[in-house]
C-alpha cells in the first residue's frame, strides 16, 4: 500500500519542495513504520539500498520517516530537497543515479546560502554528505553486484552499514576538509581519493589561472595551458625590464624636478593620467626617437634578456652585436601604445612576442 | 580636486607606486642625469628593475611564498656586494634553511601523477622560489605572482608615460 503510494509521489511530487509543505507530508506518511531518528552524524538505511536521514544540526523538527522515504532538510535553505528511493521499484542504478542528482543539488543549496550561520556545523555537513556519498557509493557497487541478495538480507546491512556509516562520519568530522567524491567503478581506497582530490584541486586552480592570463580560452589542456602561463609570464618579466629600460633612458635625457610632486599624491596622479593621455600621439614619437646612445642602451638590454650575462660590461660588449632594425622598430611601435590607460594586455603581449621573438 | 578613480590606499598598486617612486627619486638624486652613455644608462637600468622587483616584494611582504623569495634573493645579493665573506656565510645558512623547506616540499613534488614535470619545471624557474613548492602550491603563487607583475607593469607603464610628456 505504501509502495503504491510512494510511486505515485515520486511520479508527481517535485523534487523541491517548500518548507510548508513539509508537515503535509509528514502527515502523509504517518502510516509508515516510524524509524528511530539518530541524531546528525548517522544515516539511516532502509532497506540495504540508498537512503539517508538528513537531520538540521541545529535541530529542527523531527520527520516521522518511512523506511523508503528520505527527506533532507538543509540548515538555512529557503526549501526543502527531498531525496526518495524506493527500494522496491527502482533499480539501484536509477536510485544511483537519482541520489548522485540530489546531492549535487543538496551541495549546490549548501554552498549557495551566503554567510551561513555557522560555518563549522556547514563543513561539518558538507563533511557529512561526502562521508556518506562516500561510503554510499560504496554500498552502491557493492550492492549491484548481489541485488537479489541485497533484498534478502536488508536487516543485516542495515545494522552493518549504519554502524560503518557511524565510524566513518565520525572519522570525517575532524578534518573538515574533505571534499572527496568515489564516483562509481573507482577506487575507492584512500590512496586514490586523495590523489583524485589533489587532482581536482590543480584543475581548479588551472581554471583559474586560465581566467589570469589572456587567450587562454582558445587552448585545451593542461599542457598547453602551462605553456601559455609560462609565456605569460615571460612576457611579464620581459615588460617591466623593458620598462625599467625605459624609464632610465627618459630618466637620463628629461629634465624635471621630482622633489615638486608630493609622492603621496602622485598614485592619484597617476591614476587621473588618462585625462592627460588624450593628447595627440605625436610628442609621443618625438620622445622615444631615441638617439644613437639610447640605442645602443636599448641593444644592451635586449641583448641581455635574450642572453642574460653576467656582468655589466659584458652587456656592453654584447652591444656589438647588431640587432636587426626592425626589433628596434617593433619596440617603439610598443612603446607608442603605452599611453593608453586601458591597454589590452592581449595585445601588448601580441606586440612584445612581436619585438622579442 | 576631481578625483574619480578613487584609490584605496592600502591596495597592492598604491603600496607598490609609493614604494617604487620612493625608490626612483633616491637612484635619480646618487647619479648626475648629465651622464647618458650607455654604460650609465645600463647601470640606471639594473638599479630601477632591482628597485621595481624590491618594491613589489615589499609591498606584498612574507605573506607569499615567491615574494619571501625574491626578499632573500635581494638581500644576499646586497650583502655579497658590500662584504664578499658575510655574504657566503649568509648564502650558506639561508641554503640550508632553503633546503629544509624543499625537503619538506620535495616528497610530493616530483610524483605529481599528472603528467606534465617539465613545463612544471620551466614555471617553477619562472617564479621566484619555486624549486621548493609542490604543483598546487605552485600554481597558485603563478596565479599571484601574474596579478603582482600586471600591477607592476601597469605602474610603471604610467610612470614612464609620465616622465616622457
Amino acid at each position: 500500500m505504501d509502495v503504491t503510494l510512494l510511486d505515485r509521489q515520486q511520479a508527481t511530487y517535485p523534487l523541491e519542495l517548500c518548507a510548508s509543505s513539509v508537515p503535509l507530508f509528514q502527515s502523509y506518511l504517518g502510516s509508515g513504520p516510524i524509524v528511530e531518528l539518530k541524531r546528525p552524524e548517522a544515516y539511516l538505511s532502509g532497506d540495504g539500498f540508498h537512503e539517508f536521514v538528513y537531520f538540521p544540526v541545529g535541530g529542527g523538527p523531527e520527520f516521522g520517516d518511512s523506511e523508503k522515504l528520505n527527506l533532507v532538510p538543509p540548515d538555512a535553505a529557503p526549501g526543502y530537497c527531498i531525496s526518495r528511493t524506493s527500494s522496491c521499484q527502482m533499480t539501484a542504478f536509477h536510485a544511483a543515479a537519482m541520489k548522485e542528482e540530489r546531492e549535487d543539488m543538496i551541495l549546490e543549496k549548501m554552498e549557495s546560502t551566503p554567510g551561513s550561520g555557522s560555518r563549522e556545523s556547514f563543513t561539518k555537513r558538507k563533511a557529512e554528505v561526502v562521508a556518506e556519498r562516500k561510503s554510499k557509493d560504496k554500498r552502491i557497487k557493492g550492492e549491484l553486484e548481489g541485488e537479489s541478495e541485497v533484498k534478502t538480507k536488508c536487516s543485516t546491512q542495515v545494522s552493518r552499514n549504519s554502524s560503518k556509516e557511524n565510524s566513518k562520519a565520525c572519522e570525517v568530522q575532524k578534518p573538515d576538509y574533505i571534499h572527496v567524491r568515489a564516483r562509481r567503478g573507482q577506487a575507492t581506497d584512500s590512496h586514490s581519493l586523495a590523489e583524485r582530490a589533489r587532482r581536482e584541486k590543480i584543475s581548479k586552480k588551472m581554471k583559474c589561472l586560465q581566467d589570469l592570463v589572456p587567450g587562454c580560452n582558445t587552448v585545451t589542456g593542461k599542457a598547453g595551458m602551462l605553456d601559455e602561463i609560462i609565456n605569460y609570464v615571460q612576457s611579464l618579466q620581459r615588460q617591466v625590464e623593458f620598462l625599467s629600460m625605459k624609464i632610465a633612458a627618459l630618466n637620463s635625457s628629461a629634465e624635471f624636478n621630482v622633489e615638486n610632486l608630493p609622492i603621496k599624491e602622485l598614485p592619484s596622479y597617476v591614476a587621473n593620467f588618462p585625462a592627460a593621455a588624450k593628447l595627440p600621439a605625436m610628442p609621443n614619437l618625438t620622445c622615444f626617437q631615441l638617439n644613437s646612445m639610447q640605442k645602443e642602451a636599448v641593444n644592451c638590454m635586449l641583448n641581455e634578456t635574450m642572453h642574460p650575462p653576467l656582468t655589466a660590461t659584458e652587456g656592453i660588449a654584447s652591444a656589438s652585436v647588431s640587432i636587426p632594425e626592425q626589433a628596434l622598430s617593433s619596440s617603439t611601435i610598443t612603446l607608442q601604445p603605452f599611453s593608453t590607460w586601458n591597454m589590452d594586455p592581449q595585445g601588448l603581449y601580441n606586440l612584445y612576442n612581436m619585438g622579442f621573438h | 580636486m576631481n578625483n574619480p578613480h578613487h584609490l584605496n590606499p592600502t591596495s597592492l598598486k598604491s603600496r607598490f607606486t609609493t614604494r617604487f617612486l620612493r625608490a626612483l627619486t633616491k637612484i635619480r638624486a646618487q647619479k648626475p642625469i648629465s651622464s647618458s652613455s650607455p654604460t650609465e644608462i645600463f647601470r640606471r637600468y639594473r638599479r630601477i628593475k632591482v628597485a621595481a622587483d624590491k618594491s613589489m616584494a615589499y609591498s606584498v611582504r612574507s605573506r607569499r611564498i615567491w615574494s619571501k623569495a625574491m626578499l632573500w634573493k635581494l638581500r644576499s645579493r646586497s650583502y655579497r656586494r658590500q662584504d664578499p665573506c658575510s655574504g657566503r656565510r649568509s648564502g650558506k645558512t639561508n641554503q640550508a634553511i632553503m633546503k629544509k623547506s624543499s625537503n619538506e616540499n620535495t616528497t610530493t613534488r616530483r610524483e605529481d601523477g599528472v603528467g606534465f614535470v617539465e613545463e612544471a619545471d620551466e614555471l617553477r624557474q619562472l617564479v621566484p622560489g619555486g624549486e621548493t613548492m609542490n604543483l598546487c602550491n605552485l600554481l597558485d603563487e603563478t596565479a599571484h605572482y601574474i596579478k603582482c607583475l600586471t600591477t607592476q607593469v601597469q605602474v610603471m607603464k604610467k610612470i614612464a608615460d609620465f616622465y616622457s610628456f
